[in-house]
């Protein structure tokens, strides 16, 4: 049994609270939907691509460990850089909370008449059990709707450094693609962590400029 | 071999005077005495990482949330973290501090560096990385500042050579 990918983004995207921040993929059906879910709030950076979603999010979850993160990944992305589950088992920042779209295929770049081309978990790859030898200290493979509701409530209820890989029917978007580039995104997320935050993520801060006009006089 | 101990001293007062309060990266010969620095300094979040292109990605994820980010690495390491260096800040624009050791530059004792340094000058250049090359140790700290300095400005990384009389004391 797998998961229709829209119906569980959408679950996910209603239980998100208010306060928590998401790195999620930059193209593709994950992104496509969970933006459409979330009628594109800013403070979904999607900015990661094939590799790097999971470290930006470490990265993001290390920078600000008041704030729980959320990643959204797919499963071809995770097997380009299993680096990364070394470093979140390494690191465990219990504000951190990935969940993989695992459809087992490489259903973005779309099929031809043998059909789709799978991924490594279409075999004998367990994500989970990869997230779990590398140290991550919670990690679950969830293939139904009970489980991935549990999971869910786990996620936005403690703080654990947690893994959730979602067994996930392949199948095409059926919403528009999104129309921002990656550095409009960026704005538009930054910008929300600096209000969000009281920080300066670009240029240069006020107290900054006060010393630097303090040296010039 | 590693940084000698004027450099190393200057390589983390130039990362201190840049503002840098993040760090990541994975230990070479040449730069490991600086991870050891900066992973006991109460400043930095000192982030280690098994390859390099996972260092990038973690340093760009901190810049997002505010954090000023550098990369300590070795040269070939720029290779590793090239594809994500060209998916998130050509893509995005995102700055980061590369701080890498220069192997294979001239003096350059080891036959396995070589490569190292046919590649890394071109391989800045693709990925339109502006950079400075250090051979002076009285040069590294203010080059890691206007280096951090230009890529918060460019909104791209950029990167300083560490090599020459920073490394070799001969």
């Amino acid at each position: 049994m797998a998961l229709d990918r829209f119906e569980w983004l959408g679950r996910l995207a209603r239980r998100l609270p208010d306060d928590c921040l998401v790195m999620s993929t930059y193209i593709g059906a994950v992104s496509f939907e969970w933006a459409n879910h979330t009628e594109e709030h800013h403070r979904t950076a999607h900015l990661g691509q094939m590799g790097d979603v999971i470290g930006m999010a470490v990265g993001l979850a290390l920078a600000l460990p008041h704030r729980r993160i959320v990643a959204l990944d797919g499963d071809g992305s995770v097997l380009m850089e299993l680096g990364q589950l070394v470093a979140m088992g390494e690191h465990r920042p219990d504000n951190l909370v990935v969940f993989v779209v695992d459809n087992g295929v490489y259903e973005s770049i779309g099929w031809s008449g043998r059909g789709r081309r799978p991924t490594a978990t279409a075999g004998r790859v367990d994500l989970a059990a990869v997230a779990a030898g590398c140290g991550v200290p919670h990690t679950a493979d969830v293939a139904d709707d009970e489980h991935l509701d549990a999971e869910i409530d786990l996620a936005f209820s403690r703080r654990v450094c947690s893994f959730v890989n979602v067994r996930t029917a392949p199948g095409r978007s059926h919403v528009r693609p999104r129309r921002t580039d990656g550095i409009e995104d960026k704005y538009r997320f930054v910008r929300y962590v600096e209000r969000l935050e009281n920080i300066w993520v670009t240029g240069v801060p006020p107290q900054d400029i006060a010393l630097m006009e303090d040296r010039k006089s | 071999m590693a940084l000698t101990t004027a450099a190393l001293d200057a390589a983390h007062q130039g990362l201190k005077a840049a503002g840098i309060d993040f760090v990541s990266g994975l230990p070479d010969g040449w730069q490991r005495n600086l991870h050891e620095r900066v992973e006991f300094d109460p400043d930095i979040r000192y982030v280690p990482v098994c390859n390099e292109g996972v260092g990038f990605s973690i340093c760009a994820g901190a810049w997002l949330g505010g954090r000023k980010p550098a990369l300590v690495m070795e040269n070939s390491g720029l290779r590793v973290a090239s594809e994500y260096i060209a998916r998130i800040s050509l893509g995005t624009g995102v700055p980061v501090t590369l701080v890498c050791s220069y192997r294979g530059d001239v003096g350059e004792t080891e036959h396995w560096g070589i490569p190292h340094g046919i590649v890394a000058e071109p391989l800045l250049g693709a990925l339109r990385i502006k950079y400075l090359v250090v051979r002076q140790v009285s040069e590294l700290a203010p080059s890691i500042v206007r280096a951090k300095r230009t890529a918060e400005a460019q909104l791209h990384p950029t990167a300083v050579l560490v090599s020459g009389d920073c490394v070799w004391e001969d």
